[in-house]
């Protein structure tokens, strides 16, 4: 189906206009042939074979050499024949063939299956055969083969380009089968898979023991294939140099840590973003380094004005009062020092609190516009 | 009084799950149904004290059927259990009246004491729905009504707000700001009220313009 279909039509019907031109010649220049009998004779080889090749090529399995090679030796036939209807002194001063324009039609045949090297390919042998029946090479002469050498090569380039351009078409409406295919996955999945992990979590933690900890891994999978499912499409998170800060985090999203935000999306210049989930991940670290895998956490994601405010709670120990700015003094505040350092190059700051019994807290504040320092530098 | 309560989930599975839950913890469960359309029809006949609503129907939208109770009944308590994360559609949700909100994944217990607090009128907050809710009023400060009646937070307000969004328990919210846990209940109430009515009165607003425009 598609292009060619339409194109081998085109052919058909071009043996046929091209034919009756012929007809009309042999019928106008009757008296002249020094055989006007065999002259017919031809025409109604060349209608057959019209007919014939009009039914054979319009089916794809039979489009192949044995029935291109008949067709051109049949053109030639036809063509050489020329030279015992026709007076050699009329040919060779440049008189029409018999068939005329019909030998075209095996031209265009072989460009159409084989592209532009087997169209001009078919025009010189019927340019050769065409000269050697003539004679002698003049201008008058050559301007056939010169024309059918042109419409072989040409057909055949733009039936390449046409075949090629609706193989990317074909490609492309399969890509887009694919990813409705995608959606509709993540809907049935979002349906089914996840409720039924949520439910195997949630009778897990009744029936407790070995089964509370199979509702545990199957919450915690809940957690990471509703993020896989629900985030959309990746360009979704990105606009232009901008990146959605509140996807990213929602990639840290589990069963113990729990990120809130807006509705909408918070838009934060890539560089900045990205740092800034560096800085929230090593708080994250942090708590689960010293509350262990049982440690529950909280980001939330809020958007002032001129400011995003991420702050990180955890529901650990906390810090007394005074070891905090202690550590700080002596330098010992590994992670709390990493994550400053990261704010400050964001132009942000970042304030630590911790209430004994209520965990600690660690809140970040950067300006809307916060690029990476480093990577702004020149 | 036995409080009357429907169930609307699709998921056969977690229907029966939650119902069961219900009988035993001793309330009525008068209807379990599995789509929106019969979701509205029967909750407008039989009007349940508390409807467990799950936002992923297959038929209408969780919002088209909070909108549909609400306006039968205004006193029906609607709690939104939902698989789907905090996004937009549980913000939604709240806005068109529902007034708690539990992810699916929530254990029995959760799952129990928040259909008594919404049977009681209480509004069920996680910290997701409460960084929603403050995530709406900035947007909604940040683009301001011609006629300047946006709703606001009091400091107040946005203070208990972001302490339930981090995580903190009412009693740990009441203890550091010197409160009571029921003035914590109630400001928290109150954000959700504000919410509420901004969106009431948007509709009208809205159902008004274009009947304006149809007329004329």
């Amino acid at each position: 189906m598609g292009l060619e279909v339409p194109l081998w039509r085109a052919v058909a019907v071009f043996r046929f206009a091209s034919l009756a031109y012929a007809a009309a010649l042999l019928a106008t220049g009757y008296r002249t042939y020094t055989n006007p009998l065999l002259g017919v004779a031809v025409l109604v080889a060349m209608l057959v074979w019209s007919v014939f090749a009009s039914i054979a090529y319009a089916a794809p399995r039979r489009r192949r050499w044995p029935l291109l090679i008949a067709d051109m030796l049949v053109t030639l036939g036809c063509l050489s024949a020329s030279s015992w209807v026709i007076s050699h002194d009329r040919l060779q001063g440049g008189a029409a063939t018999l068939p005329m324009a019909w030998v075209a039609g095996a031209v265009l045949a072989w460009a159409i299956a084989g592209g532009r090297r087997w169209g001009a390919l078919a025009a010189l042998l019927v340019g050769a055969v065409d000269v050697s029946l003539r004679g002698a090479v003049t201008t008058a002469t050559l301007n056939g083969t010169v024309l059918l050498l042109l419409a072989g090569f040409s057909i055949g380039y733009l039936v390449r380009l046409g075949v090629e351009a609706e193989q990317k078409l074909q490609r492309a409406t399969e890509m887009e089968a694919a990813t409705r295919e995608r959606e509709r996955l993540a809907r049935d999945i979002h349906d089914s898979v996840l409720q039924v992990l949520a439910l195997v979590q949630r009778r897990g933690a009744e029936l407790g023991g070995q089964a509370a900890d199979l509702g545990r891994l199957a919450g915690e999978q809940e957690a990471v294939l509703r993020s896989l499912v629900g985030t959309g499409a990746p360009e979704l998170r990105q606009d232009g140099d901008r990146c959605d800060l509140k996807a990213l985090l929602g990639r840290h999203a589990s069963a113990s840590v729990t990120v809130s935000g807006p509705a909408t999306p918070v838009w934060l210049p890539c560089p900045g973003a990205t740092e800034l989930t560096a800085a929230v991940a090593s708080a994250l670290d942090n708590v689960r380094q010293h509350g262990g895998p049982r440690a529950r956490a909280w980001v939330l994601i809020e958007e002032e004005l001129t400011e995003i405010v991420v702050t990180v709670r955890d529901d650990g120990p906390g810090i007394p009062a005074g070891r905090l700015t202690e550590a700080a003094q002596a330098g010992r505040l590994g992670v709390a020092q990493s994550i400053q350092g990261r704010l400050r190059d964001l132009g942000g700051s970042v304030t630590i609190t911790s209430t004994p019994g209520e965990g600690t807290e660690v809140e970040m504040r950067v300006p809307t516009t916060a690029q990476h320092k480093a990577k702004v530098r020149p | 009084m036995t409080i009357r309560v429907m169930v609307v989930d699709d998921h056969p599975m977690w229907r029966e799950s939650v119902a069961r839950d219900l009988t035993e913890a001793g309330y009525d469960v008068i209807a379990a149904v599995g789509d929106g359309a019969q979701a509205v029809r029967v909750g407008t006949s039989l009007r349940p004290d508390v409807v467990v609503l799950d936002l992923q129907l297959p038929d209408l939208s969780g919002v088209d059927v909070i909108t549909a109770l609400c306006k039968d009944d205004t006193a029906v308590r609607i709690l939104v259990l939902s698989a789907s994360g905090e996004h937009q559609d549980v913000l939604d949700a709240v806005k068109a009246g529902a007034t708690g909100y539990l992810v699916k994944s929530a254990g029995r217990a959760e799952f129990l004491a928040a259909v008594a607090r919404t049977a009681e009128g209480d509004a069920v907050f996680t910290p997701g729905l409460a960084g929603l809710v403050l995530g709406e009023f900035r947007r909604l400060a940040a683009t301001p009504a011609d006629d300047g009646d946006t709703p606001q937070l009091t400091e107040r307000e946005t203070e208990v707000l972001r302490l339930v969004a981090k995580g903190l328990s009412y009693k740990q919210i009441a203890g550091r700001l010197v409160l009571s846990p029921r003035t914590v209940q109630n400001h928290v109430q109150h954000t959700l009220g504000k919410l509420q009515l901004h969106n009431r009165i948007e509709l009208v607003r809205y159902a008004l313009e274009r009947g304006l425009d149809t007329d004329g």
